[in-house]
């Protein structure tokens, strides 16, 4: 018996993934949906002052697009938990990790980088300079994979459980503490006229770092989470 | 099971043996914890002499020190045996590094409230976005977040070995927090608010301070084995030894109690 | 000795700090205990239906 090679592989996972994405492509404008909501209301509570919206818009941005990674988290694997593609995929002799991380990257792509694409939009509604536009672009091109990755981790050890909303929000949270920090901190950094390189290296080095080893735990995490 | 563990650690491991190892050390721990306890209070809240910056507010330190190392080192032996339970599928591995979760919150629970009832007369707040106070937070948040992800899972064992992985990335995590929300601090310039010099504390403070460090670490065997023996109770409640146990403890009225109410459910029926 | 109760004008602050660290501790301390004797008590009912039960019909397992 002869296995598919594993770039073919990874290429099929991935070409399904985002088949059935986009056979519901309602549900890939939620996230963006919802941060155009919560980013509209924020003018709202604070007031339309430009000077107070320009000093926090770069943090706002960055939570927004954290919060509406969240909200879609919770799907990265159910489909395929209830239709048992997952089970057929871990006993597939290619390596879990390398399945897992196509897997994470297809939602990424179908969460992570609309919301990227809208984020100047957004930011331009809450009068960020344009000069600071590419840093948060950068920081985001970084952090949302690294988010993507981490939430992984978590869906991953959820998977056996009913309920896991708010239960991933809480376990997210002390992991994401350090990406929103650095992240909003490059950001801030740039709209004083700071260096903001070192933050954006701290945040590719723990991308790399991510890249390799929470492929490997979100493998470890769906044999623990759903062998009985 | 590796050659290299002594035969005694197997037999210990064993859940009877361990629950009847536990009942004999319990009231000594606890008995300890108090008796250090009650030294070191009276040594701190009566001999100690009031600071000269801080006045008699700092005898806060007392307990609000020993909490947080409390803290920090449960989460370090909850992901200990996390590992252990994980590598090894030690049962009893797992059942202390999910009964240390609750005591490790507890203990950064009362941290996070004492610092701030020792803020607000030092900083004038109850709240700062210091350093350590973060860090202190987002540790309350790991210990949470390993006793939901272990409640929500139907199956017990199943949800203490997730819970165990999860513990473990917090491990990992705990460092990377605190390099960032220092680094974070920096760039804000945030209130850099020292409750303490660099360690000049009199001996007259240090020591109620390091014997009520001993007197939590006893306390915390004495609980842990408590949670210990319970949870080995209900997990092996259909094995011989917890019967005989249950047949022992139980009063005759009990056991007639619950035959009247058999009797009662089958004459219903 | 009222000297020591006021703790030099903190007391509002001191023995709260107090008050939470043993209530907390006390409460995680019981805690098990009556867990303990909740299960033991269920473990209790249950031998006893099932010994009920099998003096009724002693055929059945």
């Amino acid at each position: 018996m002869s296995h598919a090679p594993l770039a073919s592989a990874c290429a099929a996972v991935l070409r399904r993934d985002l088949t059935l994405a986009w056979r519901r492509r309602g549900d890939i404008v939620m996230p963006v949906l919802y941060a155009l909501i919560v980013i509209t209301l924020f003018p709202f509570a604070l007031g339309p002052e430009d000077a107070l919206l320009q000093r926090i818009a770069g943090g706002i941005v960055l939570v927004t697009m954290l919060l509406a990674m969240l909200l879609a988290l919770d799907a990265m694997f159910r489909s395929d938990i209830e239709d048992g593609s997952l089970e057929q995929l871990m006993l597939s002799p290619q390596p879990l990790a390398m399945m897992l991380s196509m897997k994470i990257l297809a939602h990424w792509i179908t969460t992570a980088l609309p919301l990227i694409v809208i984020a100047p939009l957004l930011a331009g509604m809450l009068h960020l300079p344009t000069a600071v536009m590419p840093v948060l672009v950068y920081a985001l091109l970084l952090s949302t994979p690294l988010l993507s990755l981490l939430g992984a981790v978590l869906v991953a050890l959820t998977a056996g459980t009913r309920r896991s909303g708010m239960l991933l929000a809480l376990m997210l949270l002390p992991l994401c503490v350090p990406v929103v920090i650095f992240a909003a901190g490059a950001v801030a950094a740039a709209q004083q006229g700071l260096p903001w390189l070192a933050p954006i290296a701290w945040l590719g080095a723990a991308l790399v770092m991510a890249l390799v080893l929470a492929p490997l735990a979100c493998a470890t995490a769906l044999r623990i989470a759903l062998d009985a | 099971m590796a050659n290299w563990i002594p035969l005694w650690v197997h037999k210990l491991s064993s859940p009877p043996n361990f629950y009847r190892f536990a009942g004999v050390v319990r009231p000594w721990a606890l008995g300890l914890a108090l008796i250090l306890g009650a030294i070191a209070l009276y040594g701190g809240l009566v001999l100690a002499p009031a600071d000269y910056q801080q006045g008699d507010a700092y005898r806060i330190i007392f307990i609000h020190v020993p909490s947080a190392w409390m803290g920090l080192f449960i989460y370090g032996l909850m992901a200990v045996a996390s590992f252990i339970s994980l590598v090894w599928r030690i049962k009893l591995a797992e059942v202390v590094a999910m009964e240390s979760a609750p005591i490790g919150a507890a203990f950064t629970f009362i941290t996070l409230v004492t610092g701030s009832l020792w803020g607000k007369p030092m900083w004038g707040t109850w709240w700062t976005w210091d350093a350590r106070l973060t860090s202190e937070l987002v540790l309350l948040f790991l210990y949470l977040g390993v006793i939901g992800l272990y409640h929500s899972f139907e199956d017990r064992r199943q949800g203490a070995r997730a819970a165990a992985f999860l513990a473990i990335i917090g491990i990992i995590n705990v460092p990377i927090v605190h390099f960032s929300v220092n680094w974070w601090n920096t760039l804000h310039q945030g209130s850099t608010v020292r409750i303490l010099g660099p360690s000049h504390i009199s001996t007259d403070m240090l020591w109620p301070l390091l014997t009520m460090m001993v007197a939590t670490k006893f306390y915390y065997i004495a609980s842990l084995f408590g949670r210990v023996r319970t949870d080995l109770l209900s997990m092996e409640s259909g094995k011989d030894w917890v019967r005989q146990i249950a047949g022992a403890h139980g009063s005759a009225d009990a056991v007639s109690a619950g035959r009247a109410e058999a009797a009662e459910r089958e004459a219903r029926r | 000795m009222s000297a020591f109760f006021a703790m030099g004008g903190y007391a509002i602050y001191v023995w709260p700090a107090y008050a939470v660290f043993f209530i907390v501790l006390i409460a995680d301390y019981i805690n098990p205990s009556l867990r303990r004797r909740r299960n033991l008590r269920e473990l209790r009912s249950r031998m006893a239906r099932q010994a009920a039960r099998q003096q009724r019909n002693p055929s059945a397992p």
